[in-house]
């Protein structure tokens, strides 16, 4: 509960300061967000199953966001950051189709 | 990247499995805060800040947010995309040449055309005309001029190089000259002793007569004056005319342009 008013916090936050994404953080601000969304995901169908712990969706958050950053930043500093930052945008979009279909038969059983 | 999901243990049975997650996702939206919840809540947060704030830099996106790679694509994607509108513009351009010069050659034709419609109109009657030129008073109280004596007059006059013509009787009707036009005795004669008179285009003039006349004053008048001229005529005649040169002579009677009711200009005709 508490973390879905925190998201929707942050949304509204994000509508009314307006604020501008610095240069340094713009390649990698999507990447992490994508990350950020699957650590969401896992989080949320390790709660349905019962073994959500807040410490792990802490850690694995930060993790997924501070590897997305260093693989992009890695990339772009090989000169394949496009095909990097493609190639995780993939995987994270593979991982999150995969949580939220586990999250669809849990709640379902479809 | 980290795998915080574990596979879930040996599922149990659908129903029990069905409603302990239901269970699970209604106990986790009850308020209720425990303080290890905050630290997922505030990375929520942070997470719909990033979210909105990206959204909303793409949706503003400008360049500087691109790598080399998708700018160098971008700069060729331009570069091909301005040659392209740079020949367009060419092309339209060489268009626009065209049909401006051809309006040019249009506006001049008309503009010759109009000249040509002014001089005809003058030299047909249809309009006024304005220039230098002489007024010719005719009186006879007499009555020995006759339209012989007038159209010889007005001969001189064109041979002298009169452009436009005017004939009126001194404060009358005016009938202005033009290549048709004729001069009649009036049917039933001219009394002795009384003023002249004379139909021109079916309009009858009485003594004393006047011509204007544009063209060039001293041709005009020389013409008029040459021994055995016009005006010697009207001298033996016992009638008497006078010359009046004037810098402007203004010819304002018109006539209406006839339309040929069988002839119609030729196609071929020589422009």
């Amino acid at each position: 509960m508490i973390a879905a008013i925190g998201l929707v916090l942050g949304i509204v936050a994000g509508l009314f300061l307006e604020p501008t994404v610095p240069t340094w953080l713009q390649p990698y601000l999507p990447i992490a967000v994508v990350a950020a969304l699957d650590a969401v995901f896992g989080g949320l169908r390790a709660l349905l199953d019962g073994i959500f712990d807040d410490r792990v969706f802490v850690v694995s958050f930060i993790a997924n966001v501070l590897v997305a950053a260093l693989i992009v930043y890695l990339g772009d500093q090989l000169g394949v950051g496009t095909q990097l930052s493609t190639g995780v945008v993939v995987v994270l979009g593979i991982r999150i189709f995969s949580n939220a279909a586990a999250i669809r038969r849990q709640l379902f059983r479809a | 990247m980290s795998d915080d999901t574990p596979a879930p243990a040996a599922p149990p049975p659908a129903k029990t499995a069905q409603r302990t997650s239901w269970q699970q996702l209604r106990s986790a939206l009850r308020p209720g805060a425990s303080k290890g919840h905050l630290l997922p809540a505030l990375l929520c947060a942070l997470l719909g800040f990033a979210v909105v704030v990206q959204v909303r830099s793409t949706q503003d996106a400008g360049l500087d947010g691109l790598r080399q790679t998708d700018l160098v694509r971008i700069l060729d994607d331009v570069t091909e995309r301005s040659d392209r509108l740079s020949t367009e513009a060419r092309d339209l351009e060489d268009t626009r040449a065209r049909v401006t010069g051809g309006t040019d050659g249009t506006r001049a034709a008309l503009e010759e055309a109009r000249e040509r419609s002014r001089v005809l109109g003058i030299l047909a009657g249809t309009l006024p005309a304005v220039g230098p030129g002489i007024e010719l008073t005719i009186s006879d109280p007499e009555g020995n001029v006759g339209s012989d004596v007038l159209l010889d007059t007005l001969q001189e006059l064109r041979d002298a190089g009169a452009e436009a013509v005017e004939i009126s009787s001194l404060d009358g009707p005016a009938v202005r000259v033009v290549a048709s036009t004729s001069f009649v005795d009036p049917a039933e004669g001219v009394e002795e002793g009384q003023p002249s008179r004379v139909v021109v285009d079916g309009t009858e003039l009485t003594s004393p007569y006047r011509f204007r006349v544009i063209g060039d004053s001293r041709t005009l008048a020389a013409a008029l004056d040459i021994p055995g001229g016009v005006l010697d005529v009207l001298a033996q005649s016992e009638a008497q005319g006078v010359v009046d040169p004037s810098d402007e002579v203004t010819i304002a009677s018109l006539r209406a342009a006839p339309s040929p009711r069988y002839a119609r200009p030729a196609t071929d005709a020589p422009d």
